[in-house]
């Protein structure tokens, strides 16, 4: 906020200076961190047993994957995410953009949705555990409902927030139906389609991880909790490191190619 | 179609109304087993007897108390620090990793390290909140602050404002709107880290309610608290919105 | 016994060889906004600056009122150098630049309350505000926030915030340029009417050669690439002047010279 500046200085005139600068304050900040990390139980500040430190963790990370279990619990993870947050793809975007198309319908399914949008999807874990059991399907069904209502009202929105300029034009052309949606409201309502993604992604992962968590017999969030309940912190920070890692790295992609789509349009 | 245009409430609990209707009469006409999903009678009467009994009372309480004190503090650190970073690059830039971090990582899987810190029970939930919803405040913080309209700013300096003028009349007004706006989000949030937290290792509450209940496979319980966590979920979001809308006006428009 | 010639008094406002440049981004020269402007503004006189598009007339403007820093030259109020803002000079801008949370009351007040004068108390400023608001023909809008206003009801509380402040220099950066064309006209000549009721000195930017040639004492004509001052015009139409003014042989003339050299 460096108000004083002179108002026509934009910010970009400083650009490279500050990005650079940027980076390295952030670098130094996460060193710094690690560095405490590390070296805080060394000097009996702190008990290691309550915040392990990053050279245990790595050395838990090791024995963790060179083991055999660790694929299955990854695959397991992995594949109850790309079915549900899948699934929720593949219903999300069309029925959005069937809400979206026709208004009575609209108004109709709006208020039951928000309501389960405000809610906290995983309240719905036991629930979904009474209908579904602990197996792989209880997962997918949360990463399902996570995922697929922020993409539904997102998609909803796009196809909403399009101009009706641009859908009248198309039709002065003698445009059909299906090319005013292919070619109209498909790429208009894009970027709020993968928004709806990025939020969905993010709700989806939660629900996976959170669900293996409660009741499960394998995945990554089971493993949380056994060495949670273990007191065996390295092992227990590597996996849900782990899990954070995968979260940040799925969002950033989104990101990216967001910002791809945004670029092209241009 | 103008008949639709009605208020939205209006037709949200006339939506409602049907959606109970249907769901009664599905499990009357033996179309759906109410084990799974038991009845909006069934439900209502256990409500009752859980508010009768105080029991409902209970687990309000409890949540509401974790809620309250895990919010508020995200709500106090959330400010504070997205001021700071506005104010202070480097602040920014330092607390720019941790934030991005705490913002997309799936936080609750740090649950059983907060059990290890703070032990089963109230204080976990606490923290659960507090974490969950305080990146999105200090990150809406931040952003008013960075996106206060500079015609503003140019104005103010015409006219003599000092860089603490600046900060008292222009700034800090201007970025209340996106304040709001991250508080409504953080809400959300913070609810979710309760009932989660709950669900894993309370002894009351609304999300313990549920994985109570639902241990026991008992589907109406589950969803009686079911029902009031969608109820509570529903009027904050609403509450805030409405808040928001108010000072919708405050923000610069042309 | 010789008679002294008269002196003729110094200018209000002085600009020297004022160079005005900005950085490009992700390139290494800078941008010429204004390039070696001379001017000197008698004091009461109403100047307007009309130009193309990037011919710096803004960039000038903002100089004299110190919100930018000149690379190289000065600009000289009563004789001392600009350094930055100051009491003496107000800006009306042309996105309005209203605080959306304050009234027009509280906004009108707004640059009073900055200044800080001494003895003054929180009712002698609302009293001052309220002076203006009746003058710029407000009156009963005092609680009225921004996004209740249309437009030119909006830069009303702009000129009000600019004279509460009693200043010597009048700046205006294309005040009208958001407003439709009607609502610009009657805006012009209340302006005029506002200014003969004390003649402080202004500057007005436009775009619109009518303007420029119906406001002003003088018009500075500027042209681009690189921005400079081509020529300065004295207009010799006499005031009040009127929509029939707009007609006359002499307007026709101006707009006729001045086209011609913005060509």
């Amino acid at each position: 906020m460096k108000l004083t500046r002179s108002i026509y200085l934009t910010a970009h005139n400083a650009t490279s200076r500050l990005c650079a600068q940027r980076t390295l304050i952030s670098t130094l900040a996460v060193a710094a961190f690690l560095a405490v990390w590390e070296l805080a139980p060394r000097t009996g500040a702190v008990d290691a047993t309550f915040t392990s430190q990053p050279s245990r963790v790595i050395a838990a990370g090791w024995d963790i994957v060179t083991s055999g279990g660790f694929l299955n619990d990854v695959s397991v993870s992995l594949a109850e995410f790309a079915i549900g947050f899948g699934l929720a793809i593949a219903i999300g975007v069309p029925v959005g953009l069937v809400l979206g198309r026709f208004p009575f319908l609209r108004n109709l399914l709006d208020p039951p949705i928000m309501a389960i949008y405000a809610t906290p999807h995983l309240a719905l874990l036991p629930i979904i555990v009474v209908w579904l059991g602990i197996g792989m399907q209880s997962k997918i069904a949360v990463a399902f409902v996570g995922g697929v209502i922020p993409i539904l009202v997102n998609t909803t929105a796009g196809v909403r927030g399009l101009e009706r300029s641009w859908i009248v034009a198309a039709r002065s052309f003698c445009a059909s139906s299906w090319d005013v949606f292919v070619k109209v409201i498909l790429p208009g309502s894009l970027p709020s389609i993968t928004l709806g993604i990025r939020l969905g992604l993010s709700r989806a992962v939660l629900g996976v991880v959170v669900g293996e968590m409660y009741q499960s017999q394998a995945g990554l969030g089971n493993k949380v909790m056994r060495y949670g309940s273990e007191f065996r912190t390295d092992y227990l920070l590597f996996y849900v490191l782990l899990i954070s890692v995968f979260g940040l790295a799925a969002t950033t992609a989104v990101r990216v190619f967001e910002e791809k789509l945004w670029t092209a349009g241009k | 179609m103008d008949g639709w245009k009605m208020k939205p409430v209006v037709l949200g609990i006339a939506s409602f109304a049907v959606m109970l209707l249907a769901w009664e009469s599905a499990v009357r006409l033996g179309w759906v087993n109410p084990f799974f999903v038991s009845q909006p009678s069934a439900v209502a009467a256990t409500l009752s007897r859980t508010a009768k009994s105080g029991e409902l009372e209970h687990n309000l309480a409890v949540s509401f108390g974790e809620f309250a004190v895990g919010y508020g503090l995200s709500i106090v650190v959330g400010i504070l620090a997205g001021a700071l970073a506005a104010r202070f690059r480097t602040i920014e830039y330092a607390l720019d990793p941790f934030l991005w971090f705490l913002y997309s990582a799936p936080l609750i899987a740090f649950y059983p390290i907060f059990v290890i810190w703070f032990g089963l029970g109230v204080p976990t939930v606490i923290a659960l909140a507090f974490l969950l919803s305080f990146p999105q405040i200090a990150a809406s913080t931040l952003n008013g602050f960075q996106n206060v309209n500079p015609g503003l700013i140019r104005a103010a300096r015409a006219f003599g404002a000092t860089e603490r003028d600046l900060l008292w009349k222009v700034a800090l007004p201007a970025s209340v709107p996106m304040v709001i706006s991250g508080l409504r989000l953080g809400i959300g949030r913070a609810l979710m880290g309760v009932v989660v937290g709950e669900l894993f290792g309370a002894t009351a509450g609304l999300g313990y309610s549920i994985s109570y209940y639902g241990g026991l496979l008992k589907t109406t319980d589950l969803i009686a608290s079911l029902a009031v966590i969608v109820v509570l979920g529903v009027l904050s979001t609403q509450g805030l919105s409405a808040l928001e809308a108010r000072f919708d006006s405050w923000r610069v428009n042309d | 016994m010789d008679a002294r010639p008269e002196l003729e008094p110094a200018p209000h406002i002085r600009v020297e060889s004022l160079t005005v440049a900005y950085e490009k981004p992700h390139a290494a020269e800078k941008l010429i906004a204004v390039s070696d402007a001379n001017l000197e503004i008698a004091r009461g006189t109403f100047i307007t600056i009309v130009g193309p598009s990037g011919c710096g007339k803004s960039s000038l403007l903002l100089s004299i009122a110190g919100l930018v820093r000149p690379a190289t030259g000065c600009v000289r109020v009563n004789g001392k150098p600009v350094s930055g803002p100051g009491r003496d000079r107000a800006v009306v801008f042309q996105d309005f630049a209203l605080m959306p949370w304050r009234s027009v009351i509280a906004n009108v007040r707004f640059g009073l309350e900055l200044q800080r004068l001494p003895g003054l108390t929180a009712e002698d400023l609302t009293a001052r505000a309220h002076r203006y608001v009746e003058l710029v023909g407000l009156k009963g809008f005092e609680h009225y926030h921004p996004h209740q206003l249309s437009g030119g009801m909006r830069q009303r509380v702009g000129i009000a915030r600019a004279l509460a402040v009693d200043p010597e220099i009048l700046l205006l950066d294309e005040p009208f340029g958001s407003l439709d064309a009607q609502t610009r006209d009657l805006m012009g000549s209340e302006l005029i009417a506002i200014w003969e009721r004390n003649k402080k000195t202004a500057l007005f930017v436009t775009h619109s050669i009518d303007e420029a040639i119906f406001l002003a004492d003088q018009v500075v004509v500027m042209a681009t690439n690189p921005g400079r001052i081509t020529e300065i015009i004295s207009v010799d139409l006499p005031r009040p002047r009127s929509v029939e003014t707009m007609d006359s042989k002499r307007f026709i003339e101006y707009r006729q010279r001045i086209r011609e050299r913005l060509s």
